[in-house]
């Protein structure tokens, strides 16, 4: 045990109780100690605790002094602190628990399982009650903005446009490219083993073109974009500029919201079409390596399985995913509560949740248009 | 009475941009040493200097008796209430408190908690010490910040406008608690200030610096400069007066 530069000692009083007598320097320095020895002399229900040997008494101190010294008399035992100097007796008024408040409080322990399901479900019902406010804003805005267009805020709209759409460019191309040469040469290996080579450009095209281009582009802007959406009005949630924009007469919506969706409605489509030229692309390069088939083989078989209805149910899932992804992103952030963390946690959600949508989407879609015969 | 920061040859800026030069002062145990200055006067770079945040252009800041410089591994020397109280929005105000002590000390959870909710008390918090900062009022985030900035016991306290943006009377009583501060716990205060009422309530010493001057332009009694001092700076100051114009 390491000496402390304080002394805790057990004495009796004129009548025979026990009095518990402190000396030396009582700072927070040796806090923990100075804690554990006093809860185990309070146990012995002293009559007093003296103080006329201590030498210092810093803030810390006092403020333990004062919560073991409640928790005891809350307990029905009085104890009293005695002998203390000026300075000493002036601090310990300072923290007095009888300024208010209740210091015989002990810590809050950690929550029991029960109320963290109760905690989680609050909060499951809470957010479902926030989406279906948002929804019913969004209907009241679009209905407002049908009818006065020019309310709808568009002045940063080519910024916007500029930083879902330009901006992302380059890591479109470059993931859709990888994801096209991948499956080419997973197919180009099977089919080279039946001797279907002639198929592969049908392969790569169908499942480009219908299904992992429009999806990898929107996985992309979800990353990019939603989560910068969501962090973004995050941050101006928490700032109270959503409420300044309110109190000027502003509505979010239309203000914040609509440029957002109609940016990415305009941008994930046009991606999306470079995304799936560059992934057909990398189909090609593979043809090429791979299995020595002549360019314009590629081509033509490309051009024989591909129709524009295949192309059209691709750019229609992009605007369905476009518009899922800016709405979920944008009511994620409005809903935002707290502080830095709350942003984070917005964030986090916009991108999963936008994610898991672009899943279901993307299901019911497929399940559309093969009902349809598309 | 014991000395507890001296300031010798400090110049402070951005760069090679200088704001502040020559600044030289010393501040004495249970002080309460109020930095004063217009808006964009310099004097927030200057406490920023004293901190810590900003290296000294040149010059040297000297705690005498209260160690080495602060490092990332030893406690903070001193405690500051930043302007914005700079409390950690998603965590509550016992939260807040708790940080220093959890980081700092050994102590048990429940000693720990004893201590913040002593500190709170002490700032007449303790009934909102699991209220998020964002549910209180301006005035019980500085109170709240005061608090965290006590948790340690550091021996010197440093405030940024701390009455800024609040109503009189919640100003009048965070006035009175910075007294209660230096009068009971004896801690060494170093405000900056441009809030009347506030320095010639709560300062025992005081600098003026002035931007333009490059440095300070007058010391003393805050009373003694409002009714002696001759410098038109600070009659304009101290009698809330636009500056006459020179041609």
């Amino acid at each position: 045990m390491t000496a402390t530069t304080f002394t805790l000692q057990r004495a009796t009083t004129a009548d025979g109780r026990l009095r518990v007598e402190l000396g030396g320097r009582l700072t927070l320095t040796e806090g923990a100690q100075l804690w554990r020895q006093l809860q185990l002399a309070l146990r012995e229900r002293p009559a007093e605790i003296d103080l006329a040997g201590v030498t210092r008494l810093d803030g810390g101190s006092a403020a333990l002094l004062a919560s073991l010294v409640a928790r005891q008399r809350s307990g029905g035992d009085g104890v009293e602190i005695v002998g203390a100097s000026k300075e000493a007796g002036r601090l310990l008024r300072l923290y007095d628990c009888a300024r208010g408040g209740d210091c015989a409080r002990e810590a809050p322990t950690t929550p029991g399982l029960l109320r963290e399901v109760g905690a989680i479900t609050h909060d499951l019902f809470s957010s479902a009650r926030a989406i279906l406010a948002f929804v019913g804003d969004l209907a009241a805005g679009l209905a407002a903005a049908l009818r006065r267009p020019r309310s709808v805020h568009l002045t940063e709209f080519g910024r916007l446009l500029e930083r879902t759409g330009a901006d992302g460019v380059p890591i479109v191309l470059l993931i859709n490219f990888l994801v096209g040469g991948i499956l080419a040469l997973q197919g180009a290996i099977q089919l080279h083993r039946f001797g279907g080579d002639q198929f592969l450009a049908s392969l790569v095209g169908l499942s480009i073109v219908r299904e992992l281009g429009p999806l990898m582009t929107a996985i992309l802007v979800t990353g990019r974009s939603g989560a910068a959406f969501a962090s973004e009005l995050g941050t101006m949630t928490v700032n109270e500029e959503i409420d300044a924009l309110r109190m000027l007469g502003q509505d979010p919506q239309r203000f914040l919201v609509f440029p957002r969706v109609l940016a990415l409605t305009i941008a994930v489509p046009l991606l999306t079409v470079l995304g799936n030229l560059i992934g057909v692309f990398g189909g090609l390069t593979i043809a090429w390596w791979y299995l020595r088939q002549p360019t314009t083989v590629y081509l033509q078989e490309l051009t024989r399985a591909l129709d524009l209805a295949d192309v059209g149910t691709g750019l229609l899932k992009s605007v369905s995913y476009a518009v899922a992804i800016g709405l979920i992103a944008c009511q994620r952030g409005l809903a935002t509560r707290g502080g830095a963390e709350g942003v984070g946690r917005s964030t986090t959600s916009a991108v999963v949740v936008a994610l898991f949508m672009l899943v279901v989407i993307d299901a019911m879609w497929t399940w559309v248009f093969s009902a349809l015969g598309w | 009475m014991a000395r507890v920061l001296e300031v010798r040859d400090l110049a402070v800026g951005y760069g090679d941009e200088v704001v502040l030069d020559e600044i030289a002062f010393d501040v004495d145990r249970g002080q309460v040493f109020a930095i004063l200055g217009g808006s964009g006067s310099g004097k927030s770079t200057l406490l920023r200097t004293l901190i810590g945040l900003q290296p000294p252009l040149s010059g040297r800041v000297h705690f005498t008796g209260i160690g080495p410089p602060a490092l990332a591994l030893t406690p903070p020397r001193f405690g500051v209430l930043f302007q914005s109280s700079a409390l950690f929005g998603s965590w509550t105000l016992l939260q807040n408190v708790l940080l220093p002590l959890q980081k700092w000390t050994t102590l048990p959870a429940d000693a720990a908690f004893a201590v913040a909710m002593g500190r709170l008390r002490l700032v007449g918090l303790d009934r909102y010490a699991h209220h998020l900062p964002s549910e209180v009022s301006g005035g019980m985030r500085k109170r709240a910040g005061i608090a965290r900035a006590l948790a340690l016991d550091p021996p010197i306290l440093f405030f940024d406008e701390p009455s800024a943006g609040l109503d009189p009377v919640t100003a009048a009583e965070l006035d009175e608690l910075i007294r209660a501060l230096s009068r009971d716990l004896v801690v060494t205060i170093v405000l900056v200030t441009h809030e009347l009422p506030s320095i010639l309530q709560v300062a025992d010493q005081c600098i003026m610096v002035d931007r333009a001057a490059g440095g300070i332009i007058a010391r003393g009694a805050p009373r003694e400069l409002a009714d002696r001092n001759v410098d038109a700076r600070v009659q304009a100051f101290f009698r809330r007066q636009p500056l006459p114009r020179t041609s």
